[in-house]
């Protein structure tokens, strides 16, 4: 197969991303979260007043707010809370360069095969190691064109007015306890820049890894689509795994302007021992696009619903979202749209597949509001049990105040059928292969929109996965 | 019906950015004080219902407490999601040193 | 001890307790204590999430409502008592309750000689404690349940109980019509259905009132059995008036290869809750779980249904569907869960909801919690307005739009009475969305 060649290893296979880097950070905070940590991690980025206010205020509503009685089981939290390093510098600044990146962060990419797929497929490359971008870059023609992509830092210090007046506006301090809690810390993440109508051919890659035990990382994105413009922005996320349990906290903020066309695709493959607790949101104007593509495998316990606020009219919105939970592992995922404009429509397509003692939940919203009228929402979600010790959970919210719209929400639980497996096997497959086929065929829908690499990978990972899975 | 009502004393809502809950007539109104002005809002925030009144002032604007939406004190104009509806406001008056609202309007 | 006020307070649950068996006495004590520690629920539960009791519900205001003996004449029965009655077809059985007092109970001398019992709860009481000691608000509404499952066990002036002996069949339902006049009281009453092996019965439970000029709380708490292979219909009509707060909680029971279907007809008070929860306990059960509600001006309804399976082979299928007009609101929370080990199970859950107007509202919330993998479950939840197709079809055929959109109406609520289709319920439903089409 020719594509194999672009293939990256993406980590999305049996745990092959164990593998601890020995270095040593040139700043570490103290453990916990407390005010010195703040203004800390302040004053390592030379940050002006507002911003230094901003973080302390948001300590003060992380404070504040209770721990979530949904969810997932957060009962461990505040411990580990207590233990671990908020903000790890690994270096002193940021490389544009790829030679110029220290050797043994260097490395550790490699190992994740970044480099080469920056020179391939991809119009522009960050890398988050530990708290801080390590590595940025962008293909010059985009850059000639005005396409901003850079640290979130540097998006501060370089355009502090356009940051200024979006930064914090899609998602506030105060929306929940982790967004207040990214809002004081926050490290690293992406700033970035479409402008009015520039269409980007190639994905932008941000990729992230913690590597330190004991380590939260809290990365922060914001992403301004400008007016007809379009792109594609891809995140992946890898860690090694310790016997301590670690924390990633982001908030990504998405405004795509008036008929601008933004899709947003995470591919998390976090250790089994993170929890995963990230709040992406996106504001979507007139005839705007807006698609979140999200692919949740790894972590101990992931809580993630990305959202669309359709604001004007005609704006469309989608999640497309893939869960794998295995033994151990509480996937709790799923979308929200809310309709705020007219002639707004909307679809959310969740799959999930429990393995083991794996459990997936679905929790979603659909609003439309009055006025909204002719809005049109769709949500499909379709569980698949693996073992009689696996659980599936589906939580849809669904809100409407305007009689013109049209909104519908289906949900099925099946397990994998033993007519289908006899089918399979009497043309010669061995019992896992004819599952992973049907595991395959089940999440197709959704992974033919991945790109190809991480088609791929997915598709191997579920061979990987069900091997032991039958008998 | 529209009538006018004292919502609050001017010394009850002094400082600057104050942010004072008041029930004239019943109704729930938080009355602020931006750039030495006086404004009434609704006292609920078109998002989840809550209270702006345990809230905050911060560049002309009021945010609530709970989840972080934020409305122009002079419009009632969301600014901030999570809220996307504008919030009631009041024709205010200062009398003496007694802060009128016209409400049921 | 939030909810403890003038009317509802330990020395009307004293007054109640005393004299009665000692079981029972501390029955409604233990349920008092329970209600006195239980919070008053707030909109943080995810279970009233949209219904906010510190708004809606006037406990302060409610004044008590003493029981007495009440006789019934049909003579001089309310209108709308009157009409209910007069629609009434044939009945194995047919019990009258004013303002929460049983006041009338016949029953076909064939059952009544077969030893199936019709009698009000306290007659009960008196003639059948130990049914009463074993299954009033134990296994299926204990107190502990919740803060007003604990005020109804703790405050119940009366009720009605059927117990259908091993066997028995009943070709025609037990009627029951309710009616309530009295204005700004509280009333809390309650049923018990036990139906032993193989019996079968229907039960239709209805309840009308006029508009009631001051908030009118009617709480019923309904407790039903069906042990193995038993078959079990329950309907429940409400008709209230506006101004009542209609405040329903219902527990069914199913054993093994039992079948315990239920109806929920919504159509008036200001306010009315329901919490239904279908328990399948042994393999083979099987509930049909059914419920259409109609709400215009600005009634507020709220539905919260679930679905336990807790054996394997067990069968579910729940259809709830709403039409809403003016500035009426519906809410529909539903769950199923299938426990560990309840293998073979199929659970199914539908909600549908039609706005008739541009301020009307509908929130549906159709949850699955599965822990077993051999499994069939779905639901889906829609809401939408009028088919537009639909109508002008119609309309093409020479109907007026108010004649089509009628005809739309009863088609997208009628299917639900299809699916039991009680004699004399179809017909008084029917008529009651006609009148509320044309109010």
């Amino acid at each position: 197969m020719p594509q194999n060649e672009v293939v990256q290893d993406l980590g999305l296979d049996e745990y092959k991303y164990h593998f601890i880097t020995e270095d040593e950070p040139v700043f570490r905070s103290g453990r916990g979260l407390n005010e010195k940590v703040v203004r800390e991690i302040s004053a390592q980025k030379d940050e002006p007043q507002w911003m230094l206010d901003f973080r302390l205020k948001a300590l003060e509503i992380y404070n504040s707010k209770p721990m979530p009685t949904w969810g997932g089981d957060l009962s461990n939290l505040e411990n580990v809370l207590e233990d671990i390093f908020f903000y790890v510098r690994p270096q002193d600044k940021m490389e544009h360069s790829w030679d110029d990146v220290p050797p043994n962060i260097k490395e550790t990419f490699e190992r994740l095969g970044i480099p080469e797929a920056e020179q391939k497929v991809l119009a522009g490359v960050g890398a988050q190691y530990e708290s801080e971008m390590v590595y940025h870059s962008l293909k010059k023609e985009w850059d000639d064109k005005g396409v901003i992509f850079d640290s979130i830092e540097d998006g501060l210090k370089n355009h502090p007015e356009l940051f200024r007046e979006y930064f914090g506006t899609v998602i506030p301090a105060a929306d929940n306890k982790f967004s207040a809690m990214n809002a004081a810390v926050w490290s690293g993440g992406s700033f970035v820049y479409i402008p009015k109508g520039v269409e980007l051919d190639t994905p932008l890659q941000a990729y992230f890894r913690v590597n330190q035990e004991q380590m939260g990382q809290f990365e922060r994105t914001l992403i301004i689509a400008e007016e007809g413009s379009k792109a594609h922005y891809i995140e992946g996320c890898t860690a090694p795994v310790y016997s301590t349990e670690s924390f990633h906290s982001g908030v990504i903020e998405i405004v795509v302007k008036p008929g601008a066309h933004f899709r947003y695709t995470t591919i998390q493959n976090w250790s089994n021992n993170m929890y995963n607790l990230v709040t992406q949101r996106a504001m979507v104007h007139e005839n705007a696009t807006m698609e979140w593509l999200d692919g949740n495998l790894g972590s101990k316990l992931t809580m993630k619903y990305p959202s669309c606020y359709l604001m004007g009219e005609g704006a469309h919105g989608s999640v497309l979202s893939i869960a794998y939970s295995g033994d151990g592992q509480h996937q709790d995922t799923g979308g929200k749209v809310v309709h705020a404009a007219p002639n707004t429509t909307s679809q959310i397509v969740s799959k999930s597949i429990s393995k083991g003692t794996g459990r997936s939940t679905y929790r979603g919203l659909c609003q439309v509001h009055e006025g909204a009228t002719n809005a049109k929402s769709n949500v499909e979600c379709d569980a698949l049990l693996i073992n009689e010790t696996s659980r599936t959970d589906t939580y849809p919210y669904i809100e409407i105040e305007e009689k013109k719209s049209n909104i519908g929400h289906e949900a099925t639980v099946s397990k994998v059928g033993d007519e289908q497996l006899f089918y399979l096997m009497s043309r010669g497959m061995s019992e896992e292969e004819a599952m992973a086929l049907i595991v395959r065929g089940f999440i197709e829908p959704i992974a033919k929109l991945l790109p190809l690499e991480y088609a791929v990978e997915l598709n191997r990972l579920i061979e990987l996965e069900m091997e032991g899975s039958v008998g | 019906m529209a009538e006018w009502v004292k919502a609050a004393t001017t010394e009850e809502c002094s400082g600057e950015g104050c942010v004072h809950a008041a029930t004239p007539e019943g109704e729930a109104v938080v009355v602020v004080k931006v750039d030495g002005e006086y404004f009434a809002l609704e006292d609920r925030c078109s998002h989840q219902d809550f209270p702006l009144s345990d809230g905050s002032i911060e560049n002309g604007q009021i945010e609530c407490v709970f989840h972080g939406a934020r409305f122009d004190v002079r419009t009632g104009k969301a600014k901030s999601l999570p809220a996307i509806k504008p919030v009631k406001t009041y024709p205010v008056e200062v009398r003496g040193d007694e802060i009128w609202v016209q409400v049921g309007g | 001890m939030e909810g403890v006020t003038d009317a509802l307070n330990a020395d009307a649950v004293q007054s109640l307790a005393s004299g009665a068996p000692e079981w029972l006495q501390n029955r409604r004590l233990d349920a008092w204590a329970t209600y006195e520690r239980t919070p008053m629920p707030s909109t943080r539960l995810e279970e009233w999430r949209y219904t906010d009791l510190s708004r809606l519900l006037e406990l302060d205001s409610l004044e008590p409502l003493p029981w007495s003996k009440r006789t019934f004449d049909r003579a001089s029965a309310p209108a709308s008592l009157d009409a209910a009655l007069e629609a009434d077809r044939e009945a194995s059985g047919r019990v009258v309750e004013l303002d929460g007092s049983v006041a009338h109970v016949e029953l076909d001398a064939d059952l009544a000689e077969k030893g199936v019992r019709l009698l009000s709860l306290r007659d009960a009481v008196e003639e059948i404690p130990e049914v009463l000691e074993r299954r009033l608000a134990t296994e299926a509404l204990p107190a502990t349940d919740g803060k007003f499952q604990a005020l109804n066990a703790a405050l119940w002036q009366d009720g009605i109980v059927l117990v259908v002996p091993r066997g028995v069949r009943m070709e025609d339902p037990i009627r029951v019509t309710r009616h309530v006049s009295r204005t700004g009281q509280a009333i809390f009453s309650r049923v018990l259905i036990v139906a032993e092996p193989g019996s079968q019965v229907s039960f239709v439970d209805e309840i009308v009132s006029e508009d009631l000029e001051e908030q009118t709380l009617f709480s019923s708490a309904v407790e039903i059995f069906a042990e193995d292979a038993a078959q079990v219909q329950y309907v429940s009509l409400q008709r209230m008036g506006r101004g009542a707060f209609h405040l329903a909680q219902q527990r069914t029971i199913a054993g093994k290869d039992s079948t315990l279907d239920t109806l929920n007809v919504t159509m008036g008070a200001s306010i009315s809750r329901l919490d239904l929860n279908a328990r399948l306990m042994g393999p083979g059960a099987n509930s049909d779980m059914l419920g259409l509600c109609f709400g215009d001006g600005d009634q507020h309804f709220d539905h919260n249904t679930s679905q336990d399976h807790d054996a394997p082979h067990t069968h579910s299928d729940l259809l709830y569907k709403g039409a809403l007009d003016d500035r009426a609101r519906s809410v529909f929370r539903g769950i199923i869960r299938v426990a560990k080990g309840s293998q073979q199970t199929d659970a199914y859950q539908t909600n549908r909801n039609l706005l008739l107007s541009e301020h009307a509202r509908a929130d549906s919330l159709p949850n699955l919690e599965i822990e077993a993998d051999d499994v069939r479950c779905s639901h889906g939840a829609t809401v939408g307005q009028l088919d537009q197709d639909h109508l002008f079809y119609l309309m093409s055929r020479g109907l007026s739009r108010p004649q089509a959109e009628r005809l739309v109406v009863i088609g997208f609520l009628g299917e639900v009475l299809q699916r039991l289709p009680l004699g004399g319920v179809v017909e008084k439903v029917s008529r009651g969305i006609e009148e509320k089409l044309n109010g």
